[in-house]
């Protein structure tokens, strides 16, 4: 498909979705407390514009340093799960344990240890990431075809080095969808956790304007969300297609 | 020189089931420089004998003896050519040849240097740069070679590394083996089920028999002067020991029907 045949289709695509939105809201006299219109949003974005920005900021900052720490976290656990059979046995039965514990139910319990500020919220996050990755990781290295491995050990590798230039390697295309997956969960964690303990960010303030029944306005934070989650998505997206290029892995086409 | 004595293998049983035996009291030497093939039915254990010569297996009893010294583990100096395709695919063909040397440290001038004589061996010249994922079967197999090649391996062990390819690629692949060989001069051991295969590579068969039927070893010395060709299959010398391998092979057949 040619890039204008595909521009003018999106296009035409947004045009018929904006006509059926104002089309149901005045057709059945649909009050803006349940559903507002296009105008009324774009207003909620100029009257919050002086504070959005450090909303944004904040958010990011729980979202961001929580998805990194929890990625290397749970990255660093799989691959020393599978690299020490004495570490596996001390650290799996724990983590069987706490993996079914439902992340959110934590969120007290959080504030209480780690006190309010961003601290609790962060790694909140960063415990919802990891337990998500270190499990698909430790997965994606236990299905390491073993002929590989044979191959470096017979080549002259020593077992640090076989990890270094034959799992690690192997396992990045295995991971990307997990890593996928994680970040957007984390922006969901993020919201949880600023709803029970923060004075600024998104998950806040769309709490704040609840308190208003200003559905504009939350509707308005809920789209900021979706577009920082959609250009982490894109980013993870760009690194994916730096690192793998070496699969087979080819452009769906059924 | 290998000097395999009185080697028995037995896989062990899953949770207490018992365990199945695969080679039984098992004696072979197999000279320096030597082209050996392993031949015999599936399941006679000709590939596990090779992982005990590589040490990814350790015998149940007796020893596999080494160049003096009993065969204990992993060692870069026996190199194995794996049935399965086991170029990195995440490795340009450079890195993949390259792999060996650089992860034992051999210093970059003596890497590339290796590299590049090995690449034009196998006549991989102007991929190196490019990914195992634009390969065919049979150019990743040489992949495979010159990266085995290039570690500079006193033997190789190979096991039925030209099995998944076509009839054409697998006698050029024949062909250039025997090339190699010649000119390097290492010990192969060849695990195969192809009689021909075997007939055109080697010095001498061994034929090995499927544990049910007492699991011994035949050598047969093959008789064909080298530098060979794969001309030499039409000579009619060729057919005959060809014929008397194949009855050695069938030795056991018509007592099981």
């Amino acid at each position: 498909m040619s890039a204008a045949k595909n521009i003018s289709r999106k296009l035409l695509l947004t045009a018929v979705f904006f006509i059926i939105w104002t089309g149901v809201i005045s057709v059945f006299q649909i009050r803006p407390i349940y559903l507002p219109g296009p105008e009324d949003i774009i207003n909620s974005f100029i009257a919050m514009r002086a504070s959005l920005p450090s909303s944004i900021l904040s958010s990011l900052r729980i979202t961001l340093s929580g998805f990194l720490i929890g990625a290397v976290i749970g990255v660093g656990m799989g691959l020393l799960m599978a690299y020490s059979r004495t570490f596996m046995n001390i650290v799996g039965p724990f983590m069987e344990f706490t993996r079914p514990i439902p992340i959110f139910a934590m969120i007290p319990l959080f504030m209480i240890w780690f006190g309010l500020g961003l601290w609790p919220q962060i790694l909140l996050v960063a415990l919802g990431v990891s337990t998500v990755l270190g499990v698909q990781t430790y997965e994606a290295v236990r299905n390491i075809p073993s002929v590989y491995i044979n191959a470096s050990y017979n080549l002259g590798a020593k077992k640090s080095v076989m990890f270094k230039t034959v799992i690690c390697p192997y396992i990045v295309p295995h991971l990307i969808g997990a890593i996928r997956v994680a970040a957007g969960t984390s922006w969901g964690l993020d919201v949880a956790a600023e709803f029970m303990g923060v004075q600024s960010g998104l998950g806040y303030t769309m709490i704040v304007r609840q308190m208003y029944l200003d559905t504009p306005a939350i509707i308005a934070v809920v789209l900021i969300y979706s577009v920082l989650a959609i250009i982490l998505d894109q980013i993870i997206r760009l690194i994916e297609r730096r690192l793998t290029r070496w699969t087979e892995r080819e452009k769906m086409s059924f | 020189m290998l000097k395999i004595e009185n080697l028995s293998f037995s896989y062990e049983g899953n949770k207490g089931k018992p365990g199945y035996e695969v080679i039984r009291n098992l004696e072979l030497t197999i000279g320096d420089n030597e082209f050996v093939c392993i031949i015999g039915p599936s399941g006679c254990g000709k590939s596990t004998l090779l992982k005990m010569l590589a040490g990814f297996e350790k015998p149940s009893e007796g020893k596999i003896i080494y160049n003096g010294q009993e065969i204990k583990s992993v060692g870069y100096e026996r190199a194995m050519v794996f049935q399965e395709d086991a170029v990195f695919p995440w490795l340009r063909v450079r890195d993949n040849v390259e792999y060996g040397l650089k992860v034992r440290g051999v210093p970059a001038e003596t890497r590339k240097e290796h590299v590049n004589k090995f690449i034009e061996t196998v006549g991989l010249k102007g991929f190196e740069n490019a990914w195992p994922k634009e390969l065919s079967g049979g150019m990743k197999k040489r992949v495979d070679l010159a990266r085995v090649l290039a570690n500079n391996p006193e033997t190789i062990l190979m096991d039925e590394p030209f099995g998944a390819l076509d009839a054409m690629t697998k006698e050029m692949m024949q062909e250039e083996l025997v090339k190699i060989w010649e000119g390097s001069k290492k010990t192969i051991v060849f695990v195969t089920h192809d009689i021909e295969e075997a007939l055109f590579l080697a010095d001498k068969i061994v034929v090995l028999q499927h544990i049910k039927n007492g699991g011994e070893a035949e050598v047969i010395e093959v008789p064909f002067e080298r530098p060979r060709t794969v001309k030499i299959k039409e000579n009619p010398e060729f057919q005959k020991v060809r014929r008397r391998t194949v009855e050695l092979l069938k030795k056991y057949e018509r007592e099981e029907e």
